[in-house]
């Protein structure tokens, strides 16, 4: 059973088109990338599986129970970390976690979570005197109360500093090791590579890509680029090359020493196999790969993504 | 017009699919605790006891030392309900309003509800929640305020009537509470606390100006002769003569009478026995003719009470449970 099933979800808000029959899902115990600029969508997405607004058409399971009319229950067995909400300013770090246990109806030690947050020196203290990064840790320790099936993270590294986020993305591979579904959304591609099994990317309330890491940075069309230093050149060769069915362009980048840049999608074997049937030595070869940088843009930007 | 067509019939779709809804006493009472730690700060919380502490303490101390006479009669309870209910039906609603105008408006706007929504409180709980949270720190601190002065009225009145004090305390509560519903659902039809803002002053303009107005305005309107406003007449005894005076039409009256501040005072005079307020409900018989309608009696008065309490409250309810946050 998936932990999320998103299908033919549209939401419109007045004139604007904010998703646009959207569909997806998380299966369970995976880690789940949603990727996306600012402004596609992906905050929305989070807001109708939590029922904090309704869909204008579609159907949304968390938990194989429907968003809408299970949500009570769906959301005690969740762990949120929001987005561009605000800690409560009167109350401590202590008070804020006895309320979400309280709410869940579960016990948990709260030295125990603030002390994997980091944030333990600060249990006391009342939110209002909080940095971002405090409040941030803080909203993450209240999300992993009682143990959730599944943790909904909304832009986990807003406001954390280069460590803080290394921190949050090894919670994130603990809770996965525990056997949690993590479906966490960002809108900078390097913080879900490192740890999540899939990725989807969402633009303009569309998803316009579903996929391992691996595989996104393979289906880019420029895909990865081999190089490969022969013995010397050859038309025939170089024209080999080309006929294979995963190579999209062969040039030679330079005559000395005879290197040939091959774009290429599949195996990278074939080529040099193909080479080497053609008499040629293959001295060395390196590749490299298509930054995720560019992997993202290609898919979040017009004329990329075509 | 195409566009807001749409959207109706949006809504009665979700309507039918019935969202979870449900209401949860212990979810409740978590997100009232919470409210009643993070709405006030200590130090108003204890300002306000402080406050219903002093108002009466010091109303005492007036109606001590002025009213001898008052003493003799044995009245003086009685006097103390009247002076300070008189200053705790314009008060109240102040203070009602002020604890609750940012409950949902102001966590909407700052976006703090998302953590309260995050976790497994429907949005009827949140709701009761913040009532009975706000409504507890107006409740406890007039509570608190009543019980520490007792014993300074008690010795400066001598006598000390326990059913009128206890009485005024338990309709200020209700009152109290009527005005926090009122706050607390306009606080959830919106997600801009200025919006809220002026709603509370809204509120305030309605029930202390307009409605102050209104029998006035009648009376005006009555002797144009307007129809729907025209008078009734009625016989009283006035020194010992019979005169024939005239009166609103009885629906004025009635909506004179949907005043909480208006309910406030005549249920004080079911649960307490005090003379000052009760002079004025005789002088009202005589007006229909030695019989109070239904709506003027002091039964319907309580109802009212609780008409202001539970109708917001249940508008709210309804809405919030329908809305985008």
């Amino acid at each position: 059973m998936p932990a999320i099933t998103v299908d033919g979800l549209t939401k419109t808000y007045g004139q604007t088109l904010a998703l646009d029959d959207l569909s997806f899902e998380v299966e369970e115990g995976e880690v789940f990338g949603f990727l996306g600029p600012n402004g596609a969508g992906k905050s929305t997405t989070i807001n109708v599986l939590l029922d904090f607004v309704r869909p204008t058409a579609g159907r949304v399971e968390v938990l194989g129970l429907d968003a809408q009319t299970h949500s009570r229950e769906i959301r005690s067995r969740t762990g949120v970390l929001p987005e561009g909400y605000r800690t409560y300013e009167r109350l401590t770090a202590r008070q804020h976690l006895e309320f979400a246990m309280d709410s869940k109806g579960v016990d948990d030690d709260p030295q125990r979570l603030l002390e994997r947050v980091d944030l333990a020196d600060a249990i006391d203290k009342k939110a209002g005197g909080y940095s971002k990064g405090m409040a941030q840790r803080l909203m993450l320790a209240m999300a992993l109360v009682g143990e959730p099936e599944l943790l909904i993270l909304d832009e986990p590294s807003t406001g954390l500093d280069p460590n803080g986020a290394r921190e949050m993305r090894e919670i994130v591979r603990q809770e996965s090791e525990r056997g949690a579904t993590v479906f966490f959304s960002s809108h900078i591609m390097e913080q879900v590579e490192a740890v999540c099994d899939r990725v989807g990317i969402l633009r303009e309330g569309e998803m316009v890509a579903v996929d391992s890491v691996a595989g996104l940075r393979e289906s880019v069309s420029d895909g990865t680029v081999l190089r490969v230093t022969v013995d010397r050149l050859d038309d025939d060769a170089i024209e080999a090359v080309r006929s294979l069915p995963d190579v999209s362009e062969a040039t030679v980048e330079s005559e000395a020493p005879p290197t040939l840049a091959v774009r290429v999608d599949g195996s990278k074997t074939d080529v040099l196999s193909a080479l080497e049937n053609q008499g040629l030595e293959v001295r060395d070869f390196s590749t490299s790969e298509a930054s995720l940088e560019e992997v993202f843009q290609s898919y979040t930007t017009e004329v990329g993504a075509r | 017009m195409s566009t807001e067509s749409e959207t109706e019939t949006g809504t009665a779709d979700r309507g039918t699919t019935a969202p979870s809804s449900s209401i949860n006493l212990e979810s409740v009472r978590a997100v009232a605790k919470k409210d009643f730690q993070d709405s006030v700060r200590s130090w108003l919380f204890w300002g306000l006891s402080l406050f219903f502490f002093t108002l009466l303490v010091a109303t005492t101390g007036v109606v001590s030392y002025f009213g001898e006479d008052i003493a003799a009669q044995g009245a003086t309870t009685d006097v103390l309900v009247g002076f300070v209910s008189e200053i705790t039906r314009l008060i109240i609603p102040l203070i009602a309003l002020i604890l609750g105008w940012k409950a949902i408006a102001g966590e909407r706007e700052s976006g703090s509800i998302k953590i309260l929504l995050s976790l497994p409180h429907s949005r009827k709980d949140v709701l009761l929640g913040k009532l009975i949270g706000r409504s507890a720190v107006l409740s406890l601190s007039l509570t608190i305020g009543f019980v520490l002065a007792a014993a300074v009225v008690a010795v400066l009145l001598g006598g000390f009537d326990v059913g009128d004090y206890v009485g005024l305390l338990a309709v200020s509560i209700l009152y109290g509470i009527a005005y926090t519903s009122i706050a607390v659902s306009l606080s959830s039809l919106t997600r801009s606390t200025t919006i809220a803002g002026a709603a509370m002053f809204g509120v305030f303009i309605l029930f202390y100006v307009v409605w102050n107005a209104l029998t006035s305005v009648a009376s005006l309107l009555a002797e144009r002769g307007i129809p729907f406003f025209e008078t009734i007449s009625y016989t009283t005894e006035m020194q010992g003569q019979e005169v024939e005076l005239e009166r609103l039409p009885d629906w004025v009256y009635f909506v004179v009478n949907l005043d909480p501040g208006e309910a406030y005072g005549r249920t004080l005079t079911l649960v307490t026995d005090t003379d000052m307020i009760e002079l004025q409900a005789q002088l009202n018989e005589e007006m229909f003719g030695g019989d109070l309608p239904f709506f003027l009696q002091d039964w319907f008065a309580l109802l009212i009470l609780v008409f202001w309490i539970v109708v917001p409250i249940a508008v709210a309810l309804y809405r919030f449970d329908r809305v985008d946050l």
